[in-house]
């Protein structure tokens, strides 16, 4: 279940395993052009700025890409564009293991469409955001997938309300958690419930029966809710060749500003809030 | 009788833990021997009690998945490894993961058969390998 990459599906299915993709992915990276091998063939940057990038990755710990907008070299516009370039213009890793000989070259096709089939459940429409929400990819699917993903995990069904300006915490909020995505542009999403609908979630995502469950795995089934599918809207952007990181959950998250998605769910009140930073 | 396999769950989330726990208690010829909320405990306990396989979260506080298994797999090199988290089907992750040494990564919401599965895999490994050290 998930979102997942080709090499992981392969293995799910026994085609490969974990030693034939490692193998695929050395000969992917000898095979790929770096990041800035890119800016440099585009004109965005000289070998000089990309050797000074290089130089600075030493004492930071940041990928090349976040380092070079951070030193100037590249805007973030740039940065996205390389990095679509890179991921349209890789070696895929099936191509790569039908290289290697681990899958037959008349075979690649019906796997590639297997996967798809397999995948097709986490396509998202584009949805119509506010201004603000329209640079951050991940909103989308965030919005998308939450309803789905309710039902899965929890069995409860839910329907995704209209995006409104957010002016006061919802009255019905006693559980919050957060979780933010950072990238080129960061994004807090938040979703606030009442203690029914919390310890819904809580006791779906654990399995544990009522008597069970403690109070403060109420927040902790809530925020592994949430990290679940923050992970899966982080991992399909990541699909679109952009580069976004998935933060912890935050038990204590402050609602200030930004836009609230009200849900109507089966058992309770929840609303999700997106802020961005 | 299938060779009993030892399992450390690490997940940053009870929840998780929980949920692993009630997964694998279903399956036969295996036991947990231990359970880490970050990547030191995961480094420590794998240290302690052996296992055959851990099953690793990446996001977490402190010390992360990834950084953990660069650690385990430098010191232990037979224990299997699988990443079991939300981020699973983030190619950049999965990607490092595998060349870190992981035997699989593994997305969420969890699939419990893919879960008895991977450990019905390591437990082939496991009888393979000690009938070459025999």
């Amino acid at each position: 279940m998930g979102v997942k990459f080709l090499g992981q599906f392969l293995i799910d299915q026994g085609e490969v395993d974990a030693s034939h993709v490692r193998e695929a992915l050395e000969r992917m990276e000898d095979a790929n052009p770096t990041l800035g091998e890119l800016a440099i063939r585009h004109g965005y940057m000289t070998q000089r700025d990309a050797a000074q990038v290089s130089a600075a990755q030493r004492n930071e710990d940041l990928p090349f890409g976040d380092m070079a907008v951070e030193m100037g070299f590249l805007t973030s516009e740039e940065l996205v564009e390389v990095l679509q370039r890179q991921s349209t213009q890789r070696l895929p890793v099936g191509e790569a293991l039908v290289q290697l000989g681990y899958i037959e070259p008349d075979r690649l096709g019906t796997l590639l469409d297997a996967y798809k089939a397999d995948q097709a459940a986490y396509d998202v429409v584009e949805l119509d955001l506010p201004d603000g929400l329209v640079n951050h990819r991940a909103t989308k699917y965030f919005v998308e997938l939450l309803p789905r993903f309710l039902t899965r995990v929890a069995r409860i069904e839910a329907k995704v309300g209209g995006i409104e300006a957010f002016t006061a915490p919802p009255d019905f909020a006693e559980v919050c958690v957060s979780v933010h995505v950072t990238g080129v542009r960061g994004l807090e999403v938040a979703l606030a419930a009442d203690n029914d609908f919390a310890e819904a979630l809580a006791m779906a995502t654990s399995g544990l029966a009522p008597s069970d469950l403690e109070p403060e795995m109420v927040a902790d089934g809530v925020g592994e809710f949430l990290n679940v599918l923050g992970g899966n809207a982080v991992s399909a952007v990541t699909q679109e060749g952009l580069r976004v990181e998935l933060g912890p959950p935050d038990y204590d998250a402050r609602l200030a500003d930004g836009w609230i998605v009200e849900l109507a769910v089966g058992t309770g009140r929840a609303a999700l809030v997106l802020s961005t930073f | 009788m299938a060779r009993k396999i030892n399992v450390l769950l690490v997940d940053d989330s009870r929840t998780v833990l929980a949920q692993l726990e009630r997964i694998l208690g279903g399956v036969e010829d295996l036991a947990i021997v231990g359970m880490a909320r970050d990547g030191a405990g995961a480094i420590r306990m794998a240290t302690e009690a052996k296992p055959e396989l851990v099953l690793l979260d990446i996001v977490m506080q402190g010390l992360d998945g990834l950084s953990a298994l660069r650690t385990i797999k430098s010191m232990h090199p037979s224990i299997e490894v699988a990443m079991v988290s939300s981020v699973g089907g983030d190619a950049h992750k999965a990607e490092e993961a595998f060349r870190l040494g992981a035997c699989q990564v593994l997305g969420k919401p969890f699939d419990s058969e893919v879960i008895e599965s991977l450990v019905e895999n390591v437990r082939a490994a496991v009888e393979i390998r000690d009938e070459g050290a025999a």
